[in-house]
């Protein structure tokens, strides 16, 4: 019998990883982004249970993740420093994502690239390429316009495409 | 149709991590707790003395209205409250069963500068925080909705 928890934990088990990706983008570290995601899915739960109380759709949980991120960041502010320093020595094995086929070396500097990217460009490219969302929706979690919300995909797979080639060329010449 | 760009041909070979084994059952565990309640609930209402017990919920769910109406209003300052700690009991014969902050809209609304200068991006939010109350005599569950707008100025790190 399909009940609101067991449709819940399915759409977790569809969705955590896009979640999970989304969050990075507003946590320092992997367990903070858990948390991020927790946090949301919580919100998420009273939100819906005046709506039949099915699972939400995920522009909305984007939304919240960012918003619950934002909390994060400015309650956390004064400690970030502190923080960053702890996290980059303890962060080596911290991805953001994981290549489909091991010793896939163009796409682990892609990797780098993506999470190095400013945070207005990764969440766009985040929310519309493993998210899954159109530009409608990405503009509607953002409050900015479509238009807005494709020009920045655009500009992002253009830094994207420089940054991957300008690795490249670096390791031919110190080839 | 319109052919994927070649950067977006190497983003298809990245895909994002599973949660954690223990964050997967955290949350599971927490959809479990949050689903057994609500159902115990829809049983109880639906018994027969259902106009009585409707009637006591819209009791209680006036005088409630009326208290939050007469309450000061404390604690204005900018701070959206993040995690709570529910207190078993908010009044007599009155359960907190959940307690939540919830974003309705949020809009940027370009850059400001603070009190010593410095540049910060300011976001427009409306939030509304509901608490919903269990009536431990007829099991109805009462929720109270009180929307708030609140202002979030962030530091800018990039340009």
């Amino acid at each position: 019998m399909s009940t609101p928890a067991n449709e819940w934990k399915q759409w977790l088990a569809e969705n955590g990883p896009r979640l999970l990706l989304f969050a990075r983008g507003w946590s320092n570290n992997r367990a903070d982004a858990e948390d991020l995601v927790q946090e949301a899915i919580l919100r998420m739960w009273h939100h819906q249970a005046d709506k039949g109380g099915s699972p939400p759709d995920l522009p909305l949980v984007f939304s919240t993740i960012r918003f619950c991120g934002l909390n994060h960041h400015r309650s956390e502010s004064r400690r970030r420093k502190r923080e960053e320093s702890v996290i980059y020595l303890n962060d080596f094995q911290d991805v953001w994502l994981d290549p489909v086929l091991e010793e896939d070396e163009e796409a682990i500097l892609l990797r780098d690239a993506v999470q190095n990217l400013s945070q207005k460009l990764r969440e766009v490219v985040v929310m519309k390429f493993w998210g899954g969302l159109t530009f409608l929706q990405i503009s509607e979690t953002l409050a900015i316009s479509p238009n807005t919300a494709a020009s920045r995909y655009r500009y992002a797979l253009e830094q994207l495409t420089h940054e991957l080639r300008r690795i490249k060329e670096d390791r031919h010449a110190s080839a | 149709m319109q052919a994927p760009d070649p950067v977006e041909a190497i983003l298809a070979r990245l895909m994002p991590p599973a949660l954690s084994q223990g964050a997967h059952f955290d949350i599971e565990a927490m959809i479990d707790e949050l689903a057994g309640p609500e159902a115990e609930n829809v049983v109880r209402i639906s018994g027969k003395a259902g106009m009585k017990r409707w009637l006591v919920g819209s009791g209680i769910a006036a005088a409630i209205g009326v208290l939050c109406a007469l309450l000061p209003m404390v604690d204005r300052s900018s701070e959206p409250k993040v995690a709570s700690n529910l207190p078993h009991q908010s009044a007599p014969g009155l359960v907190l069963v959940s307690e939540s902050d919830r974003v309705e809209s949020m809009t940027e609304e370009g850059w400001q500068d603070d009190s010593e200068g410095v540049a910060m991006q300011t976001l427009r939010m409306n939030l509304v925080g509901e608490n919903r109350l269990r009536d431990e005599a007829s099991g109805m569950v009462v929720q109270i909705s009180e929307p708030r707008e609140e202002i979030l100025l962030m530091p800018i790190s990039t340009f």
